[in-house]
């Protein structure tokens, strides 16, 4: 169907505006519609100016620190990077002292399997337990309050090139937990366990035959062809094909669904994998309890340019040429901001939202982008010029936007690069990667590598942002104080109104910061944010010299981004803000 | 006491010693030198080059072996030792923070060839110092 008009298109606030915040922060998104939405309103844009910090701690790991902390009652739960060590903090005591402090064995090969750092999502809080995977392919479940190892499962195997440093998502009485490894060639699935035990009560591949997807063609909103997870490839390219689960998933109590996205599919040379390699770089709806594939949208069909679908799916309402409609909204790496019917599946809304050369647009009945053809890579063409977005994304999936429902309003990180695409062969040798492509960036138009945005998910356009010298690739929270909070790549961590982007405060915090800010209330009944400093993840790799802690790996300064190890380095500290 | 430290002991293998190492009690370990068959030269370096690209390495140490989640190999600096028995050993063996073990699937005549490559290298005279211009003089 086409976009209803624009004239008729309203927001309606149903999700994550419980009118009473219970001060907590118990999962990654903050609740299952992962709107990164506080109802806490002590802070404001009038006193916001007075932020300052109250509290900080090294983590001691210096990996790039993603996801964000978790406060249950009075405690809050950290979650390092690589060895992945569990802190809990006691907030009713001066100085926040450990309760505890949990550290698994963790295999330091998996340090090798990961393609871009060893970073880790966070945690989520279930029925006592605190949840959380380990990079090597792990998901462990421990005791809130003793920090007493509950149960561990192996869910994943790094010598097939798996990874898991995703945050776990819990649904009821399933854990779901996916793997990271595009770059290796694994064969993608989801896996849904028993929080109670962790057993792995079913897995759900992302391709191959409708038997290893749990797909039901034609029943259903399922309009997927039988065993379109294979047909969509050449040969059996799909038991090699990605399709990683390494981002954010939310979840429909009503519908009973979950939503999550995949990512690319491998190898980034496309000549090896011809069709439309479903169901990579998708948002795939699942029944939590049996992980049926209910529906699935293809956001890049064929990627040619490393768009993963990882990032998160916020699930809000709204009216749509006079009737509601239960809607998520993606911002994807490929540079489109969408909004679909979460019944369905059906596309409402696709526009861009950064600067995008690779596509003139989404066809709205359809659902397929609309290709410039120049910009398609693969190794017989060759070194293709002036691709945008670069393969970091118009967004990071790693930075986990918010949405206001007093706003109506989007938040989100965006980058502002492109990039040259060199595609070569590759072979899959398990364990090692499995990439072929050659993608150095420039800055996008402008010259500012990145930008804070907030967005209107209704119409399809920008209402305002603040530009950025470097990509900005921290998550973000949006509180009913109308105050969004975000961090930048060279160590500030900053406050805006959310309603015009007047920036009200800046502090900068020792590094860089990845990681996606929380709200929460204390045990005295204040206010606080926090948020994790700790350059990382991509920009471990990107950035060049923004590592000093071995001797035996010095590097040049990135080109694209010569002075960013001016600003900052590597280190994780956690930080807690207030009035 | 010292019996525990006998050094003659014949099971313990031959190995590759390291000269940027600490000896305990300064006495290295037993093992030799594991010699490379080949020549440094360019005929060798850009097969190793090619065996570079296709057993994947580029994927971790980056294109030109500049360092990406692995470890720059063309810095100069070595974790595990830079003699070319200690490069062959990492890659025949493997290293325990993320470095597969190659020896199953390579043979001994690639390694050598991918350690002619990585020794072909050119190593940069300035990198402990980087410094961005800002106009301040000397005191």
């Amino acid at each position: 169907m086409r976009v209803a008009p624009f004239a008729t298109v309203a927001l309606i606030v149903l999700q994550g505006t419980s009118p009473q915040d219970d001060g907590q922060w118990t999962m990654p998104g903050k609740n299952y519609a992962a709107t990164r939405y506080s109802g806490l309103t002590q802070i404001t844009p009038g006193n916001a100016p007075r932020l300052r910090p109250v509290w900080s701690f090294s983590t001691g790991v210096l990996g790039g620190h993603e996801g964000q902390p978790l406060v249950v009652g009075s405690t809050m739960y950290v979650v390092t990077p690589f060895p992945d060590v569990l802190y809990a903090f006691d907030l009713t005591r001066e100085g926040y002292p450990l309760k505890w402090k949990y550290r698994p064995e963790v295999n330091p090969a998996s340090l090798g399997i990961a393609c871009c750092d060893a970073i880790n999502r966070g945690a989520v809080y279930a029925d006592g337990k605190i949840v959380y995977n380990l990079l090597d392919g792990h998901t462990v479940a421990v005791d809130a309050v003793s920090g007493r190892e509950l149960w561990k499962t192996q869910i994943a195997d790094i010598n097939q090139g798996e990874t898991t440093p995703m945050a776990p998502f819990v649904a009821g009485k399933r854990v779901i937990v996916g793997p990271s490894g595009g770059e290796f060639g694994i064969y993608g699935w989801v896996k849904g366990l028993d929080l109670a035990t962790g057993k792995i009560l079913w897995t759900a591949h992302n391709m191959g035959p409708d038997s290893l997807m749990l797909a039901r063609p034609g029943r259903g909103n399922y309009a997927g062809d039988p065993n379109i997870g294979v047909s969509t490839w050449e040969g059996d390219s799909w038991r090699r094909g990605g399709g990683p689960v390494w981002g954010w998933i939310s979840y429909d109590p009503e519908l009973d669904l979950i939503y999550f996205g995949t990512g690319n599919p491998g190898p980034y040379n496309t000549e090896q994998r011809p069709g439309e390699n479903k169901w990579t770089n998708s948002v795939l709806a699942r029944r939590p309890g049996d992980g049926t594939l209910v529906w699935a949208y293809q956001f890049t069909p064929h990627d040619s340019w490393d768009y993963d679908s990882n990032a998160e799916m916020i699930l809000v309402d709204l009216v749509l040429g006079g009737r509601m409609r239960k809607v998520l909204v993606h911002f994807d790496k490929n540079g489109f901001a969408y909004t679909l019917d979460r019944v369905t599946g059906e596309l409402l809304v696709a526009e861009a939202f950064a600067n995008v050369t690779w596509a003139k647009g989404i066809n709205k009945r359809t659902g397929v982008p609309i290709l410039d053809t120049t910009k398609t890579t693969g190794a017989s063409r060759g070194n293709v010029q002036g691709i945008c977005p670069s393969l970091e994304g118009g967004k990071s999936p790693a930075s986990p936007s918010a949405y206001s429902p007093r706003t109506g309003l989007f938040y989100t990180a965006t980058n502002n690069l492109c990039m040259n695409f060199e595609a070569a062969p590759v072979t899959r040798i398990p364990g090692t990667p499995y990439i072929g492509a050659t993608t150095p960036y420039v800055a996008g138009p402008g010259g500012h590598m990145g930008e804070f945005i907030a967005w209107d998910a209704a119409r399809g356009r920008k209402v305002w942002g603040i530009k950025e010298k470097f990509p900005v690739w921290s998550g973000s929270v949006v509180t009913a104080g109308d105050v969004v909070f975000f961090g930048t790549l060279d160590g500030w961590f900053k406050a805006a109104d959310a309603k015009t982007g007047r920036q009200l405060w800046k502090f900068k915090v020792g590094s860089g910061v990845i990681g996606a800010p929380i709200s929460f209330r204390g045990p005295d009944g204040k206010q606080y944010i926090a948020v994790y400093a700790g350059i990382g993840g991509d920009w471990f790799l990107l950035s060049g010299d923004v590592r000093s802690d071995d001797p035996a790996d010095v590097r040049p300064p990135a080109d694209f981004a010569p002075d960013l190890a001016r600003h900052t380095s590597q280190g994780g500290i956690v930080w807690i803000f207030g009035l | 006491m010292l019996a525990a430290c006998n050094r003659s002991d014949s099971t313990v293998p031959r190995s590759v010693r390291y000269p940027d190492h600490v000896a305990a009690g300064g006495n290295q370990p037993p093992g030799g030198e594991i010699k490379n068959p080949l020549s440094i030269d360019s005929t060798n370096a850009a097969d190793g080059s090619k065996v570079f690209s296709a057993m994947n390495c580029d994927g971790c140490h980056g294109g030109g072996a500049l360092g990406w989640v692995g470890p720059s190999l063309v810095d100069g600096r070595w974790r595990y030792g830079g003699t070319d028995g200690a490069l062959f050993q990492s890659i025949f063996y493997g290293r325990p923070r993320g470095m597969p073990a190659y020896g199953g699937i390579m043979s001994p005549g690639a390694i050598w060839k991918v350690v002619a490559y990585i020794r072909a290298q050119p190593v940069p005279a300035d990198v402990p110092t980087e410094r961005w211009p800002s106009g301040e003089r000397r005191p």
